[in-house]
């Protein structure tokens, strides 16, 4: 065995630590002079700035959000009931931060990237600021490549891009997160060979649980774990027994961790599930620390407290390597008001949005879109041209129906052009209906759509079209699973291709009809 | 919480009339006169903190009490003090003139920690290098405090300038634990 000598030992330790002594630790202090939820009030501290980290006694770490004549607001990331009044603290110089890194990926962390699902450290070597400033106009390019949500009725009308600001709004329960969860559960494919032989690249993806229940963010991760998803993505927790400061920072910090992928010419999606308990943590912070309140309290900054933060989603020029971060924000209204102040300003903000209401939800259409008032500003540019040429008269024609359908409810004689018309309308609506956690490949998005649009359906009875729909799709797996390769491949509908397509519905058309009990 | 800003206002307010009658010494006196009388009698303090007591019973206490000692400056201004009820306010008045005065005069405070008294020449040497540091006169106050184990901790305002042992072994902890909190560390 090789000895080592004690003398040595101590030599090492005494150069190691020969730089301790040498200067001497200059830093400046204040006074804690008030404490309390989440905010503290400390006198001195003349020389802080905005947005620094705090270093409070007992491993609590605040930022600076108040500067004034003679005092400085911070809000604590901890415990404020660890802090005394006359307590001392010390500035470090620094601006919030937090670890980023793949390591990330699968899970749990709460606002400062500290894990909470109990599977030990994270190890990452790289740090970013938490607040960055968005880029600027010469880093970004267009939209163009799609995010595909696997879900039919946005994929086909209101298709989201990669880099692009959806917002998705609505009451309660109405499957605002069952949008954003099946989003997420969809980016499997661009992880898989088949993707990467398509020339479709990774989506990392983020989900920020703000306000929410501890309970509801458990179940989330679960059903993510069980469809295989958490292998891409990382769960921020701000649930609502954190304290308010973690809630209205862990959006950042999420975006902060999206900027990371994207940065590095990845592909990253984040979803702030929702942005309204956020507003509410800031209005709580802000009216703590005495900022003047303005419409529904909220403090006169709140605009920007959205807008910096969903303008961090972008898509970088090809000289940055091409990255993105999607934003999907989730904004709850109550009693359907979009005209309250939070869901006026991310509106406003937002390249669109996606409007889901309760009397459709409970009325079997799910997922409950309103396709009406539901738009994409961007995605437009960045839709396959296959989707394009299918699902250019969907919206059109749904519109048309919505219409008519008000009308047809009076009236008992129809012109036949009328009746047509409601016969496709309800059987397009029918369609569009798709389960949670079942995303569908684009491929089959397309053909179904074509089968709606191109009239195929007409004739097969209301309540059989979902019927016909998953065994049409069977049929298309068991017996041309080439014909969906090739449109997956080419992303486009050529005459030959949409020649075999029509053919093929017509003959499982004829067959089905005659299974159809009349 | 102090109340800072209030008791600085009034404490420009006497400072400008002390100048204007060039009694800003007298008034400085008459301050902390009745700065230690109120630290060293309770009674005093709490009779002046209670609400409760009549603003009439208030000032004819403090007549009997400082207005033989005391300057006629001093004295309007302490029944002006109790006239808009901030008598509560009195040793932050005290210490925002002596601070005013002190800036005034380019002196600055100094608060010094050590193990041990300071011999006269470190004490000597220690004003010296911190009037160089400050470009300022130097008051210093030095405070005995055991716990710092060594080294001196050297207070200017709000900047601490801390030279102790306690301190480096902090570091010296920090350093073997491998870096503190986690978002203290910055990219």
């Amino acid at each position: 065995m090789v000895e080592v000598r004690p003398e040595e030992v101590s030599a090492i330790l005494r150069r190691q630590l020969a730089g301790f002594e040498k200067e001497a630790d200059v830093y400046d202090v204040g006074t804690v002079v008030q404490v309390g939820d989440g905010v503290a009030r400390v006198y001195g501290l003349s020389k802080a700035m905005m947005s620094e980290l705090i270093e409070f006694p007992r491993g609590v770490y605040g930022m600076v959000l108040n500067l004034e004549e003679d005092n400085v607001g911070c809000i604590l990331f901890g415990e404020s009931s660890e802090i005394k009044e006359g307590d001392t603290v010390k500035r470090t110089g620094r601006v919030a931060s937090m670890p980023v890194g793949e390591q990330m990926l699968g899970r749990v962390i709460n606002a400062l990237g500290q894990p909470v699902d109990g599977r030990g450290l994270i190890s990452t070597t790289t740090y970013m600021p938490i607040e960055r400033k968005a880029l600027g106009v010469i880093q970004r390019q267009p939209v163009k490549e799609p995010l595909q949500t696997g879900i039919k009725a946005v994929d086909t009308m209101i298709p989201i891009g990669r880099g692009q600001r959806e917002l998705i709004i609505g009451d309660r329960q109405t499957g605002k997160t069952a949008i954003a969860l099946d989003t997420i559960i969809n980016q499997q494919y661009t992880h898989t060979e088949k993707a990467k032989r398509e020339g479709i690249k990774p989506v990392y993806c983020i989900y920020v649980a703000v306000g929410q229940k501890s309970a509801t963010v458990a179940q989330v991760v679960d059903k993510l774990q069980q469809e295989g998803a958490m292998d891409y993505t990382t769960v921020f927790a701000a649930t609502a027994s954190d304290p308010a400061p973690m809630q209205y920072i862990a959006p950042y910090s999420a975006a902060t961790l999206g900027e990371f992928f994207r940065d590095s010419g990845r592909h990253a999606l984040v979803i702030y599930d929702d942005l309204t308990k956020q507003a509410q943590a800031y209005r709580q912070v802000s009216l703590l620390l005495r900022r003047p309140p303005g419409r529904e309290a909220y403090p006169g900054d709140v605009f920007y407290l959205h807008s910096r933060l969903l303008e961090r989603a972008s898509k970088l020029s090809e000289e940055l390597g091409g990255g993105s971060l999607t934003a999907l924000p989730v904004i709850e209204t109550q009693a359907g008001d979009v005209s309250a102040y939070i869901p006026t300003n991310v509106i406003s903000i937002t390249d669109g949005q996606i409007y889901l209401e309760p009397g459709l939800f409970n009325s079997g259409v799910r997922p409950g879109i309103n396709v009406g008032i539901s738009v994409s500003r961007v995605g437009g540019n960045a839709q396959i041209k296959a989707m394009k040429k299918v699902a250019g008269r969907l919206r059109l024609e749904l519109a048309q129906y919505r219409e008519l359908e008000a009308f047809a409810k009076f009236g008992s004689d129809l012109d036949k052009a009328t009746l047509a018309q409601l016969r496709r309308g309800a059987r397009l609506v029918e369609i569009l209906k798709q389960d949670q956690y079942v995303p569908m490949p684009v491929e089959k998005q397309i053909i179904v759509v074509f089968a709606g649009t191109g009239g195929y359906l007409d004739e097969v009875p209301v309540e059989y079209v979902r019927r016909f729909e998953s065994e049409f799709l069977e049929f298309m797996d068991l017996k041309h699973a080439d014909l969906l390769q090739t449109i997956a491949e080419k992303q486009d509908l050529s005459d030959d291709v949409m020649q075999k397509v029509k053919e093929i519905l017509r003959e499982f058309t004829d067959s089905f009809k005659a299974t159809v009990k009349t | 919480m102090k109340n800072v800003r209030v008791a600085r206002r009034y404490a420009k307010a006497l400072m400008s009339i002390a100048e204007e009658q060039h009694e800003i010494d007298a008034v400085a006196t008459d301050l902390d006169l009745m700065g230690t009388v109120l630290n060293r009698s309770r009674e005093l303090r709490l009779f002046v903190a209670s609400p409760v007591i009549r603003e009439e019973k208030k000032q004819t206490v403090f007549q009997e009490l400082f207005g033989t000692r005391i300057g006629q400056t001093t004295l309007s201004f302490m029944h002006l003090l109790l006239q808009k009820r901030r008598e509560m306010l009195l040793p932050d008045v005290v210490e925002q003139f002596n601070l005013l005065r002190d800036e005034e005069e380019g002196i600055v405070t100094v608060d010094v920690t050590g193990r041990e008294e300071l011999t006269e020449t470190q004490g000597r040497e220690l004003r010296g290098r911190l009037e160089e540091h400050t470009g300022k006169k130097v008051r210093m106050r030095f405070t005995v405090d055991k716990a710092i184990k060594g080294g001196l901790v050297v207070r200017i305002g709000d900047t601490v300038l801390d030279l102790s042992v306690r301190r480096q072994l902090e570091r010296v902890r920090e350093w073997l634990l491998g870096g503190d909190s986690r978002i203290t560390t910055n990219a």
